[in-house]
């Protein structure tokens, strides 16, 4: 039914406006692909990350699906601490590597990589080893450390947070992608796709006086959403997060997680890490909040699902 | 006419071998120059005292001796400054304002040697902050750290602003937020006294003010290489009298002060007859060069004479001083705004710290986090311009030793990562009625999140709510939490400074539990 109503509506505007076919057929075009059965979250386990990035890109139809030629392509990892890869403080450098020379090779014009991070910036590129990867990989790394590098944006669907200053590449930028990893987080409960989000505003503090779980949830409604959000399971942080103190912090889990859909993701994540430690979704409130906000189902039994082991 | 003279070559060429790399140390922002270059900086005179470090004194003195005040112009960065401001000036000038615009002048003894006497004084009784306001190198530090460094970040963030355009993020913005208005209004003093008495005398903070330069002179009086008069040569034109930026020569009675001159080689320069040359006279009783042999002799006897009645006077006032200091030490309180200051980690207590800080502000630079901010009178009059940690915007990283590995005086001594881990300087006060998770029932957290040690915890509040707990054993007083709590204006979690450094217990590390997941959970 809906699907008919929106066809009509999409030729009569087509027609009566330009008779420009294009958006109506592109439409079509995924249509027909979501028919085609194309997962709506993908989990991989058991590999190296570059190895169940490959694998969960190759199931969901492959990066250009998501990355168009001359984009300029923002990716967001977790950089919010001066801590090793081994600390499972930030995303894995081998992860954002292979994930910039992918956008590359999918035409992107240019793949920016940024955090606005809890300790020293250039501390925190450098021991996450980050910086490194991305420069490697042929992106490039931008610094986020002052007001100046943000711009204003309009939240009108936050219910607390009605606007933000937003980094200006991203701000930018035609497509992004949102790479966190999978953490326990002493005020949010557990930091994940949603909470990844705060790393792109500069005005945390505002977070934090006014209800942190629902300035989440509203900062994720900002309209320029990210094509994917791909999940950092491969170490999480699974107590003392998000810093961690030592390496007992940390499981090995070899796992990734990759989906358009936020709020899923994280739900995913969480059943993910709770297999770890317990951890309530009604903790972490700001996932139901983002359900609250439509930005995606609690719902995983009814998303199409692929797990996948190596 | 002037007079190639190799001397004066050399004592450029050190003067700026020294110079550049400090002055480059105190404005350098990114942290690019190598850390070792804080050592030329262990060669100063005042800090080296504050460490007690006598070797070096002992080496400016008999160096002193031997060759006179070269140190004045070559490793003194507020000497070489000021000659930079002459050099300047000078250029901008017709030669004959400029260049030779001094004349002789009679020592200011009395002044000289009473300041010098005074901040001994201060240095070894703690007491008046003398040694802090009157060091040179600490002065030039000061401007260097709070005029030249912010105005070469500005300088920078246009430049990264224009490159930003061009997707090159090679430079960056920087935030000034070190400067503190006392801070800047020391620089600013400091300079316009630097140019003020430069533009009108010379070296004449050199030789009236700076203890340091007084402390040399004594032993410069007695050099053994001095420059003197060949009174065969000199035609008694007096240029060297007027190109004199110590105002020490006097041409009339063919004398040269090696007390106040600061062996800049100017002089010989100027003198195309070769009238004035550098050699190895020894003068230990100090004779004088030639003919004004009485007046001479007796205006040194009595500045000696000065100089001991000054010396006796003021030290009989030191317990009456070190009593005044005593009595206006302030009662604690509860306030958190008459909270002693917090020293950082390797200043072992906030006496000792106060006592040995010359207030160059170096740490203030080289702070990666920019938590060290030089003080006001907030502290009292003995605080004033020594760094404290500010928890405002920024906390102490806890991997970095920077400031206890670059302060010259040694104020912050030299302390590992280890030592640093396990070195309470102050406990983080939780106030819960101020606290966000009690007011407002929502989640924050934000304290516990910056932790390094797991100090802060949260532990159950209401429902799913957590609340803040801080266990005071394991908190080192860095101020993470404190500079993340977003409550205002009074934050809910704020450190309160220990007098004396403890040491705390490392955190033990919980044993690692292998976790075997092999299916997705969900």
């Amino acid at each position: 039914m809906k699907r008919r109503d929106f066809l009509k509506t999409s030729a009569l505007a087509g027609a009566a406006l330009t008779l420009n076919f294009e958006g109506l057929q592109a439409a079509l075009a995924s249509n027909t692909m979501a028919v085609e059965a194309v997962p709506d979250l993908v989990a991989v386990m058991g590999g190296e990350p570059d190895v169940m990035l490959d694998k969960a890109l190759e199931a969901l139809g492959g990066i250009s699906k998501y990355v168009k030629k001359g984009q300029k392509v923002v990716i967001k990892p977790n950089i919010g601490w001066d801590r090793t890869p081994e600390m499972a403080g930030n995303t894995n450098p081998k992860l954002v590597e292979a994930l910039v020379k992918k956008c590359l090779a999918a035409g992107a014009q240019k793949v920016t990589v940024f955090d606005h991070t809890c300790d020293n910036w250039q501390k925190c590129y450098e021991t996450s080893g980050i910086a490194d990867a991305v420069k490697k990989a042929g992106g490039i790394i931008m610094p986020a450390n002052d007001e100046k590098y943000f711009k204003d944006v309009a939240i009108p669907g936050g219910i607390k947070l009605k606007s933000a200053k937003i980094h200006e590449a991203l701000v930018e930028a035609d497509a992004w992608i949102n790479v966190p990893v999978l953490k326990n987080h002493g005020g949010a409960k557990m930091t994940c796709a949603m909470k990844n989000y705060m790393g792109i505003v500069w005005d945390r503090r505002y977070f934090h006086q006014n209800d942190l779980q629902q300035c989440i949830a509203d900062i994720c409604t900002w309209q320029k959403r990210p094509v994917l959000n791909i999940v950092d399971a491969y170490r999480i942080m699974h107590q003392n997060g998000p810093q961690g103190k030592s390496l007992s912090d940390v499981a090995t889990l070899k796992s990734l997680i990759v989906s358009p859909n936020i709020v899923a993701i994280d739900t995913a994540a969480l059943s993910l890490f709770n297999q770890v430690k317990k951890l309530d979704i009604e903790a972490v409130s700001h996932i139901g909040r983002g359900e609250a906000n439509h930005l995606g189902t609690t719902d995983l039994k009814s998303l199409n699902i692929k797990r996948i082991k190596i | 006419m002037k007079r190639l003279n190799s001397l004066k070559g050399v004592r450029v060429l050190l003067a700026l071998l020294f110079f550049i790399p400090i002055l480059l140390f105190f404005v350098d922002f990114s942290g690019s120059l190598p850390p070792s270059v804080h050592h030329l900086l262990e060669a100063q005179v005042m800090p080296a005292l504050m460490w007690m470090m006598w070797g070096v004194v002992l080496f400016h003195v008999i160096f002193t001796f031997v060759f006179g005040r070269l140190y004045c112009s070559t490793l003194c960065p507020a000497g070489v400054l000021q000659d930079i401001i002459n050099h300047l000036l000078c250029r901008f000038r017709k030669k004959k304002n400029g260049t030779y615009r001094f004349s002789f002048h009679k020592p200011l003894n009395i002044l000289r040697y009473s300041i010098l006497v005074l901040t001994g004084i201060s240095v070894f009784a703690g007491v008046l902050n003398l040694y802090l306001l009157l060091d040179p190198y600490s002065n030039f530090g000061r401007i260097a750290s709070n005029l030249f460094r912010p105005l070469v970040m500005w300088c920078n963030n246009g430049a990264a602003e224009i490159l930003m355009k061009m997707d090159n993020y090679s430079l960056y913005q920087v935030t000034i937020n070190t400067v503190t208005l006392a801070g800047f209004l020391s620089g600013v003093i400091a300079l316009s006294l630097f140019i003020g008495l430069t533009v009108w005398r010379g070296r004449l903070f050199c030789n009236s003010v700076c203890p340091v330069g007084a402390f040399l002179s004594l032993f410069s009086r007695y050099s053994l290489f001095r420059i003197s008069f060949d009174p065969s040569s000199c035609t008694h034109c007096g240029l060297c009298e007027r190109t004199c930026k110590a105002e020490a020569i006097d041409s009339k009675n063919l004398h040269v002060d090696a007390s106040r001159c600061v062996d800049c080689f100017n002089c010989i320069s100027s003198c195309a007859k070769g009238g004035l040359q550098y050699r190895f006279r020894p003068d230990l009783l100090h004779k004088p060069d030639s003919a004004p042999a009485k007046t001479d002799a007796s205006t040194c006897d009595s500045n000696r004479r000065d100089f001991l009645k000054t010396g006796v006077t003021l030290a009989a006032t030191l317990p009456a001083v070190s009593a005044l200091a005593q009595a206006t030490d302030k009662a604690q309180t509860e306030d958190p705004h008459k909270w002693p200051p917090i020293t950082p980690p390797g200043s072992l207590s906030i006496e000792s710290f106060k006592d040995m800080c010359t207030g160059c502000h170096l740490c203030v630079t080289q702070c990666p986090s920019q938590v060290l901010r030089p003080a006001g009178f907030e502290y009292g009059f003995d605080y004033l311009l020594k760094p404290h940690m500010s928890y405002k915007n920024s906390y102490c990283n806890y991997e970095c030793t920077v400031c206890s590995d670059i302060c010259p005086a040694h104020a912050i001594r030299k302390i590992s990562k280890e030592e640093k881990a396990t070195t309470q300087i102050g406990i983080a006060n939780f106030f819960i009625e101020r606290c966000i998770v009690n007011t407002e029932n929502t989640d924050c957290g934000a304290c516990s999140e910056h932790c390094p040690t797991q100090a802060v915890q949260m532990v159950p509040f209401k429902g799913t709510l957590t609340i803040p707990h801080v266990n005071p054993d394991l908190c080192i007083g860095c101020g993470g939490c404190e500079s993340i709590c977003p409550v205002r204006p009074l934050r809910a979690i704020m450190i309160k400074s220990n007098e004396i450094h403890v040491k705390v217990e490392k955190p033990k590390d919980e044993e690692k539990k292998e976790v075997e997941v092999t299916d997705f959970g969900f």
